[in-house]
C-alpha cells in the first residue's frame, strides 16, 4: 500500500514535473527526496570569462549560454588560464528543506554565491586549491551548500578560475547529504590508492636517498652528491604531487606554488640536469670520455638555463609554457639520447659502470617513452608530453628502477674504489712488507760487507802501515847504513893524514928525498884506496890485505920502528876471490896502532893480523895488539865525556851496520887479554865474515 | 930569547917544529921537548918554559891536560899544534888561543911566534887559559864563555848564554848581549858566523845572527822576530822557513 502510494506520489510528482513546463535550464528538485546523484550539465549556463575581469554585477548582467563543452571528466589541457562562471536554477519542488551539495570538481580558486529570496546574489563561500589553507578539512569545502526552500526556485553562481594549463575534471554534480558522504569515501578510496603508490615510491626513494648520503659520508665523490640532489628532487616533486590528492595529508598546503614551481623545473632538473651532473661524475666522463664529458656539460647548463626561464613563466603564471619547454626538450632529447647510450654502450666493455648507467637510463627511458605512448591516445599529443611527469605506475616502476640501477652502479663502485683501496693496501703492504725484508736483508748484509771490509781495510791498512814502515825503515836505514858505512869509511882518521904530510915535510926538509917520495908515494896509495874503497860496498881480501899493510907501513914510518907488525893469511884462502866489507878492518887496525904503543911494559907494540878459514863458509880475522888492553885504554882516556872519539864508536856498530845492509852476519867480538890471562895485555879484535 | 918547550907524541913532529923554529923563528929557543902529557908537564915544572908547543892529542891525554897539570906553575903562553882541530874547535877559537895546523907552514908559525911575543911584552892577561880550561871542562852544552878581542885592543870575555845575537858592522862583528850591553869585536861576522853556526844560533839575514833560546817570537806574516829582550828583528824571506823549523824543533 505504501508502495503503491509512493508510486502515485511519483506519478504525480512526475506528473508536476513535466507538466509544469518548467524552463530547460532550471532544475526540479525534491530537495527532501533526491533520487540519485544528479548531473548538472544540462542545467547550468555558463559564462566564460577569459580577461578575468568581470565583476559580480557584470557577470550577472551578461547572458549565460550553455557549453557543454566545458565539462569534462578528466583531467583535460586546457593549455591556457580557464576562468568560468556557472549559473544554476534550482527549484525546490519538495515540501521539505534540506540541504543538497554541489560538487563540481577540485578547482584553484572557487566562489560560490547564492541568490536570496529578494534576488540579490551574495558570496557564501571561497574555496580552491590555491587559496584554501585550512588542513584536511579543507577538502571537505569543495561541496557547496544547495539551500532552496520548498517551492522556492534560487539561482547560483559557481566562479571557478583554473590558471594552471591543467584543468582537474569539472564534472558538477548534485548531491544530497547521504550521497556526498558516499560520493567523499569514494573519493577517499580512490585517492587514497594513488597515493599509497606515491608514498611507497617516497619511502623507496628516501632509503635510495640516505644509502646517497651514507656512501657520500663514507667515500666523498661528487656523483653521490648528484645523485642525492636527484633523490631530493624526486621526493620534493613527488611530495608535492600529493598535494593534488584530495583528502590526503599533505604539508605544503600553505604554499600552493610550490607545487607549480616545482612541477616541470623539477622534471627538468632531475632528469636532465642532475641525470647528466650525475652521469659525468658517475663515469668520470672527464677522463675517459671528454667529448662526452663536453656534451653533458654543455647540456647541463643550457637545461639549468632553461630551468630559470621555466621559473620566470611559472612566476608570470605562465604555466603552459614550462609544459611547452618540457614537451620539446623531450622530444628533442629522445633521440640524441638513445645516441648517447649507444656511443657509451661501446664503450661499456671498458668501464663495468656504464652498465649500471646504461641500465637505469634506459628502464627510465623506456618507462617515460611508454608512459608517453600510452598517454597520447587519451590526451593527445602535447598533453601527452605534459603528463610524462605524471606517476603513473610505469614511470614510477621506471624511476625507481633507475633509482635502483644507479645505487647499485654506486654501490658497485664504491666496491671498484674499497676494492681498489684495498689492493691498493694489500699491494702497499705486501710491498711495504718486501721492502722490509729486502731492507733487512740488504743491512744484514752491508753490515756483514762493512764489517768484513772495515776488517780487510783495517788488516789492509796494519799490513800497509806495517810494510810501509818496514820499507820506510829498512829504506831509512839502508840509507842512513849506507850514509853512515860511507862516512865511517872515508872517515880514516884526518891526525893520521895530516901526520903523515908532516913526516913528509920533515923528510923533504931535512932533505932525505928517497924516504920522502916512499912516503909520499905510499901516502897516495893509501889515500887513492881510500877514496876508492868509500865508494864500493865489498872488496876483495887481498885489496884489504894491500891497504892495510900500506897502511901499517906508513904508521911504522910514523912511529919509527916503535911498533912492529905482521898479516898472517891462511894460505887455503884465496885471497883474491873473496870478497870482504870495504874497510872493515881498518878501524881496528888503527886502533890496535893506537893504542898498542902505549903499553909502558912493551916499548915496542906488536901487531898480528890473521886471517883464517875456520870453517868452510866462515872466514876469522883478528886483530891482536900487546897494548893496555881496551879496558885499561878506557879508564885512561881523561878526556872529558863529550869530546870522546865517535870513531871507535861507530866502528863498534859497524857489524850490526853492516849485517843490517847486506844480510851478511858479520860477528865482532872484542877481547881484553887480561880478561883471559893476568899476565898478558893487549885487545883481539875478533871478526868473523860468513862467506856468501 | 923566548924559552920554549915543545910536546908531541911524534918524533917527526917535534923535529919539524924544532928545525922550523930554528930556521924561521931564532927568537925562540928550545929548552926542551917531551913526548907525552906526563913527561910535558914534567919538563914544564923542570924548565919554566915562556912558551909551549902543544900537541892536542897524545896517547895518555891532550894538550888540555899539560895545561891543567900545570895550573900552579908560572903561566906560560901555549900554541896548539895539530894535525886536526875540528874535536876541540869551539874550546880553542873561543878563547883566542894560537894554533897552527899540521903540516906546519911558515906564516902561520911566525905569525903566532910573532902574537906570542907581542903577549909576552905586553905581559897581557893569561885569562884566555882559564876560558880554555872551562870550556874544555863544561864542553859544548852550556856555559861556555868566550873571549873576543874588542876593537880597543882589551878582551872581554862574555857567557855565550847572554848573547842574543850578533851583528855585522864594517869588517867587525858586534855582540848584541840580552842586557843590551854591546862589544863591538876586531874580528869579522862571517868569523863567528862559521864558528856559531853548530851552536844553535841561526843568521837570520846578512848581517845578523841570532841565539834560537832568545828568540820569543816569530812572526811570519810580517817577517819580524821578537827576542826575549823586546828587541826585534828582520828575517830574510828565504831564511824564514828553515827559522821557524829551528826554533820549534830547539822549543
Amino acid at each position: 500500500m505504501i508502495r503503491i502510494h509512493i508510486l502515485l506520489l511519483l506519478f504525480c510528482y512526475s506528473i508536476d514535473v513535466f507538466g509544469g513546463m518548467p524552463t530547460k535550464d532550471t532544475l526540479k528538485a525534491d530537495f527532501g527526496n533526491l533520487p540519485s546523484r544528479i548531473d548538472l550539465r544540462p542545467y547550468l549556463s555558463s559564462l566564460e570569462d577569459n580577461g578575468g575581469q568581470l565583476t559580480l554585477q557584470q557577470v550577472l548582467s551578461s547572458s549565460f549560454t550553455r557549453n557543454d563543452q566545458l565539462f569534462h571528466e578528466q583531467k583535460k589541457n586546457s593549455g591556457k588560464v580557464h576562468n568560468c562562471w556557472l549559473k544554476l536554477h534550482v527549484r525546490n519542488t519538495g515540501t521539505k528543506d534540506s540541504v543538497l551539495t554541489l560538487f563540481a570538481g577540485w578547482h584553484d580558486y572557487m566562489y560560490w554565491y547564492a541568490q536570496d529570496y529578494s534576488g540579490n546574489y551574495h558570496l557564501l563561500m571561497t574555496t580552491g586549491l590555491m587559496q584554501d589553507n585550512a588542513n584536511v578539512e579543507r577538502w571537505e569545502h569543495y561541496g557547496f551548500k544547495v539551500i532552496v526552500p520548498p517551492g522556492q526556485s534560487r539561482s547560483f553562481l559557481l566562479h571557478i578560475t583554473n590558471k594552471y594549463y591543467n584543468e582537474n575534471p569539472l564534472m558538477p554534480v548534485l548531491y544530497n547529504a547521504l550521497q556526498y558522504g558516499q560520493f567523499r569515501n569514494r573519493q577517499l578510496e580512490y585517492y587514497r590508492k594513488e597515493t599509497v603508490l606515491i608514498q611507497v615510491l617516497l619511502g623507496m626513494l628516501l632509503v635510495c636517498l640516505c644509502i646517497a648520503i651514507i656512501n657520500y659520508i663514507q667515500l666523498p665523490d661528487r656523483s653521490y652528491l648528484y645523485f642525492a640532489a636527484y633523490m631530493l628532487g624526486l621526493i620534493l616533486f613527488f611530495a608535492l604531487r600529493l598535494e593534488s590528492k584530495p583528502y590526503q595529508l599533505s604539508i605544503f598546503y600553505h604554499w600552493p606554488m610550490l607545487k607549480y614551481y616545482w612541477d616541470i623545473p623539477a622534471l627538468l632538473f632531475c632528469f636532465y640536469l642532475m641525470y647528466l651532473s650525475f652521469g659525468n661524475a658517475f663515469l668520470n666522463l672527464q677522463e675517459r670520455y671528454p667529448f662526452m664529458d663536453k656534451l653533458f656539460t654543455t647540456v647541463a647548463a643550457f637545461i639549468g638555463g632553461i630551468i630559470i626561464i621555466c621559473f620566470y613563466c611559472i612566476a608570470r603564471e605562465q604555466y603552459q609554457v614550462p609544459g611547452m619547454i618540457y614537451s620539446y626538450v623531450y622530444l628533442a632529447t629522445l633521440l640524441p639520447l638513445l645516441a648517447v647510450f649507444a656511443a657509451l654502450a661501446k664503450r661499456s666493455r671498458h668501464h663495468p659502470l656504464v652498465r649500471f648507467f646504461l641500465f637505469g637510463s634506459l628502464c627510465f627511458y623506456m618507462a617515460c617513452f611508454g608512459s608517453f605512448l600510452m598517454l597520447i591516445r587519451p590526451l593527445g599529443l602535447i598533453s601527452a608530453l605534459g603528463e610524462i611527469s605524471a606517476p603513473s605506475l610505469l614511470i614510477i616502476l621506471g624511476v625507481l628502477l633507475q633509482s635502483m640501477f644507479f645505487l647499485a652502479g654506486l654501490s658497485y663502485r664504491n666496491k671498484l674504489v674499497h676494492h681498489e683501496r684495498t689492493r691498493t693496501q694489500e699491494l702497499l703492504i705486501k710491498q711495504l712488507n718486501r721492502n722490509k725484508e729486502l731492507q733487512h736483508t740488504l743491512n744484514e748484509q752491508l753490515e756483514e760487507l762493512v764489517k768484513e771490509q772495515t776488517t780487510e781495510i783495517l788488516r789492509k791498512k796494519q799490513e800497509l802501515d806495517e810494510q810501509r814502515k818496514i820499507q820506510l825503515e829498512t829504506e831509512y836505514d839502508k840509507k842512513l847504513t849506507e850514509i853512515e858505512l860511507k862516512a865511517i869509511r872515508a872517515q880514516i882518521n884526518p891526525h893520521f893524514i895530516f901526520n903523515c904530510l908532516n913526516s913528509i915535510q920533515l923528510f923533504v926538509m931535512q932533505r932525505d928525498y928517497e924516504y920522502a917520495q916512499k912516503y909520499l908515494s905510499d901516502f897516495s896509495y893509501l889515500i887513492r884506496k881510500t877514496l876508492d874503497f868509500s865508494r864500493r860496498n865489498f872488496i876483495s881480501l887481498s885489496d884489504e890485505i894491500a891497504y892495510l899493510s900500506t897502511y901499517l907501513g906508513l904508521e911504522k914510518m910514523r912511529f919509527e920502528n916503535k911498533m912492529e907488525y905482521e898479516i898472517i893469511v891462511d894460505p887455503a884462502i884465496a885471497t883474491a876471490e873473496l870478497e870482504i866489507p870495504a874497510m872493515l878492518l881498518q878501524p881496528y887496525v888503527e886502533n890496535a896502532v893506537k893504542y898498542g904503543m902505549t903499553n909502558s911494559d912493551h916499548p915496542i907494540g906488536k901487531l898480528f893480523i890473521q886471517f883464517n878459514q875456520i870453517e868452510s863458509d866462515m872466514l876469522e880475522c883478528l886483530v891482536d895488539d900487546n897494548g893496555i888492553g881496551i879496558t885499561r885504554s878506557k879508564t885512561m882516556r881523561t878526556l872529558p865525556k863529550h869530546h870522546q872519539s865517535s870513531g871507535m864508536e861507530i866502528s863498534s856498530n859497524r857489524a850490526e851496520l853492516l849485517n843490517k845492509m847486506y844480510n851478511t852476519g858479520i860477528h865482532i867480538d872484542i877481547i881484553d887479554k887480561s880478561e883471559n890471562n893476568i899476565g898478558e895485555s893487549g885487545t883481539i879484535v875478533r871478526i868473523l865474515i860468513p862467506q856468501l | 930569547m923566548i924559552k920554549a918547550v915543545i910536546i908531541d907524541d911524534e918524533r917527526n913532529s917535534r923535529d919539524i917544529i924544532a928545525l922550523m923554529l930554528e930556521k924561521y923563528c931564532p927568537e925562540v929557543e928550545i929548552a926542551a921537548t917531551a913526548c907525552d902529557c906526563a913527561d910535558g908537564i914534567a919538563t914544564i915544572k923542570q924548565h919554566q918554559p915562556q912558551l909551549v908547543f902543544l900537541d892536542l892529542e897524545m896517547p895518555d891525554g891532550t894538550g888540555f891536560d899539560v895545561l891543567m897539570g900545570t895550573q900552579e906553575e908560572t903561566p906560560f903562553e901555549a900554541v896548539f899544534v895539530t894535525a886536526f882541530e875540528k874535536k876541540f874547535l869551539h874550546t880553542i877559537r873561543f878563547s883566542e888561543v894560537e894554533i897552527i895546523l899540521k903540516p906546519i907552514d911558515r906564516e902561520s908559525l911566525t905569525a903566532a911566534v910573532h902574537t906570542i911575543k907581542k903577549r909576552i911584552i905586553t905581559q897581557a892577561s893569561k885569562d884566555r887559559y882559564k876560558v880554555l880550561l872551562n870550556n874544555f871542562i863544561s864542553g859544548r852544552s852550556i856555559s861556555l864563555n868566550i873571549l873576543v878581542p874588542l876593537a880597543n885592543g882589551q878582551d872581554s870575555t862574555i857567557a855565550v848564554n847572554e848573547i842574543t845575537h850578533l851583528e855585522a858592522g864594517a869588517e867587525k862583528c858586534t855582540f848584541h848581549l840580552l842586557d843590551g850591553q854591546q862589544f863591538q869585536t876586531e874580528r869579522s861576522f862571517r868569523y863567528y858566523a862559521d864558528l856559531f853556526s853548530t851552536l844553535r844560533f841561526y843568521q837570520v839575514n846578512n848581517y845578523q845572527m841570532v841565539q834560537l833560546s832568545q828568540i820569543s817570537q816569530i812572526n811570519p806574516n810580517t817577517n819580524k822576530l821578537s827576542l826575549k829582550n823586546g828587541e826585534k828583528l828582520e828575517i830574510a824571506e828565504r831564511r824564514k822557513k828553515d827559522l821557524i823549523g829551528y826554533w820549534k824543533q830547539y822549543k
